[in-house]
């Protein structure tokens, strides 16, 4: 007789029954680290807003004359200096990332589009293997290739002395730009949307497609009306998870975006596109150095608590815009 | 007779596998240790202007002293002040001279450095009287034309360093007059990074350690108040941005291994010997 069957005796479970507590017991830790993280994140950031209230939020002033006058009083143990006005910071995150994401939406379905519907077979087998190589490409990589090519280039070609000089010193043009974000921040979330598109569009029921067809409609408006419109919700989802990846990118944008908390200004005509900047995640980055000093911590923290909760206001987002589309029986 | 799925091998039971485990997660730690205590690894961390003198300083003394390795994170010098006083790290390397906010901590002088100003090479400016270092680093002077000695006509571009670079503070007190710099200034995290942005901008100035501003560096330096950047004018202190370079060690506590290691590097003749070659300058050593 063995023990295994003394102890099902015994204590009464069966073996899927022990994985079944198993797995949930690892699930519950996971949500449990999960809640954790974010309850710290959030205490640590705490003494950062009590101390600015709403007007964290707000404009004020030279943001990076803030961050060092909060960094050297923590460091040279005078009484902590806790202003802090993060709207540059803000405005740059939801500029780039707003830019990006639209222009890699456009792009990314016509590309899913024709990647499921229209290509041809070989080119079919290409393009799948290729769009996930680039989705798994760590973004690093594409900070340095933004670094070593399209700053250089942004420029030497495209900024002119005249527009540099209109804008000394207040800032510098120096091809690490608003331009060079969005462009190399469109290039690395296009593929995470057009592998999800692609998957939610084959997806789509194939008798609803030859049902149209039968009817006698040409198979892009085919495609178009009924494929595309029946992907809705994947289209949302996968919007939902590039916002994510763009919001929460820190190495790549810290490389080319330019680095001074500076707002671009969109009434500056074409030197907009020029001006450097530098996101919240970038931020971070930025300034870890210097998280010894006290109040400069938890100003960190206070950022990536901004973060979080974005994320979190971008789940929901995505879930609320789900919910009227799930009355055409689609599944959502 | 069915064998139950749970038996796994024959002739166990449960509770002598257990067993089996805790003995081996006991014993592969145990077995670990020897191997561990054989070497010891000091960290250390500070500035990044230094590292590379600092590397073959660490490698010269390893082939001396084979069980000692160091880890060295180059987080800038006032960082790695705050990592020494927090207990964070062993030593660390800083290129400004001791503040009051240093508390507890004790420092040496370990050898002398330069703190050069560079352009690109296809500027031609030689010479800059340093009131005018000031001017264009603080936002007064814009434009190349401003600068007497250059041949450019275009914007300036100037590159510095953020606040938890030890350089950027003795830039600050010893050029700025205290003065922040301006927000035109290209905050870069590295002082090798300060080199490569001079040397692929031609409009570019910026302020680099001696180290990373030698002839394969890309960056031509240029001669303040007309004294050159050199070793031979930092060893006679003639050169307005010489400063020593500093080792931080905590007050109560330091280790015996790094205070040695700073002997070496302060006194003996092969550490002065890799200093030379490194592109710094020794001033204590025989």
């Amino acid at each position: 007789m063995d023990e295994d069957g003394l102890l099902e005796e015994a204590y009464g479970l069966s073996q899927d029954q022990r994985a079944e507590l198993l797995l949930g017991a690892l699930v519950c830790v996971v949500v449990a680290l999960l809640v954790a993280m974010i309850a710290f994140v959030f205490h640590e950031a705490w003494p950062s807003f009590a101390h600015n209230g709403v007007g964290w939020f707000g404009p004020g002033g030279s943001v990076d004359g803030q961050i060092q006058a909060i960094f050297t009083s923590g460091e040279l143990n005078q009484v902590a200096v806790w202003t802090f006005h993060a709207w540059p910071l803000i405005w740059s995150t939801i500029l780039i990332t707003a830019a990006a994401v639209a222009i890699a939406f456009v792009g990314s379905l016509f590309v899913a589009v024709f990647m499921v519907e229209f290509a041809p077979d070989r080119l079919k087998r290409v393009l799948e293997p290729v769009v996930r190589l680039l989705a798994s490409v760590p973004s690093v990589i594409y900070g340095l290739l933004g670094v070593l090519v399209i700053v250089p280039f942004i420029g030497d070609h495209l900024i002119t002395e005249h527009e540099k000089a209109s804008v000394t010193p207040v800032i510098q043009l120096s091809g690490s730009s608003v331009l060079a974000a969005v462009l190399i921040l469109t290039v690395m979330i296009a593929p995470i949307m057009i592998a999800v598109f692609a998957d939610g569009l084959r997806a789509v029921p194939r008798g609803w497609l030859e049902g149209s067809l039968a009817l006698g409609i040409n198979r892009w408006r085919t495609f178009w009306k009924v494929g595309v419109r029946t992907a809705r919700p994947v289209l949302v989802a996968g919007t939902v998870l590039a916002t994510a990846r763009a919001l929460g990118e820190a190495v790549m944008l810290s490389m080319v975006s330019g680095g001074v908390g500076f707002s671009p200004n969109p009434a500056d005509g074409l030197i907009f596109l020029f001006e450097p900047s530098r996101p919240l995640a970038a931020t971070i980055i930025a300034n870890t150095e210097q998280l010894s000093s006290p109040p400069m911590k938890h100003t960190l923290y206070a950022i990536a608590a901004v973060l979080l909760f974005s994320a979190a206001m971008l789940s929901l987002i995505g879930w609320a815009a789900k919910q009227p589309m799930k009355r055409y029986g689609v599944i959502a | 007779m069915l064998r139950p799925m749970g038996a796994v091998m024959k002739g166990t039971t449960l509770r002598s596998k257990t067993r089996a485990f805790v003995i081996m997660a006991a014993v592969i730690p145990v077995l670990a240790l020897p191997a561990a205590a054989a070497a010891s690894t000091l960290f250390g961390s500070g500035s990044s202007a230094e590292q590379p003198i600092l590397n073959v300083l660490f490698r010269g003394y390893n082939r001396q002293h084979h069980k000692i390795r160091f880890n060295f994170l180059p987080d800038g010098g006032n960082t790695g002040v705050k990592d020494v006083q927090a207990g964070r790290r062993l030593f660390a390397v800083n290129t400004r001279p001791p503040l009051p906010s240093d508390s507890r901590t004790t420092q040496f002088k370990l050898f002398l450095d330069g703190l050069c100003v560079a352009v690109n090479p296809s500027n031609r400016l030689s010479n800059l009287p340093i009131p005018q270092a000031k001017d264009i680093f603080t936002g007064v002077d814009t434009n190349w034309g401003q600068v007497g000695g250059s041949n450019l006509t275009t914007t300036i571009d100037p590159v510095g360093r953020n606040s938890s670079a030890g350089s950027y503070t003795f830039f600050q007190s010893a050029v700025l007059g205290g003065a922040t710099q301006s927000s035109n200034v290209h905050p870069v995290t590295s002082d090798g990074l300060v080199a490569t942005a001079v040397a692929s901008d031609k409009n570019a100035i910026g302020y680099v350690g001696l180290a990373h501003s030698g002839k394969s560096s890309g960056v031509r330096t240029v001669k303040l108040n007309g004294v050159g950047c050199n070793a031979h004018n930092i060893k006679n202190e003639s050169y307005p941005l010489f400063r020593f370079i500093w080792g931080v060690v905590p007050s109560t506590h330091a280790s015996v291994q790094v205070e040695k290691f700073f002997d070496w590097v302060r006194t003996s003749k092969q550490a002065g010997q890799i200093i030379s070659r490194a592109g710094a300058v020794p001033a204590f050593n025989k």
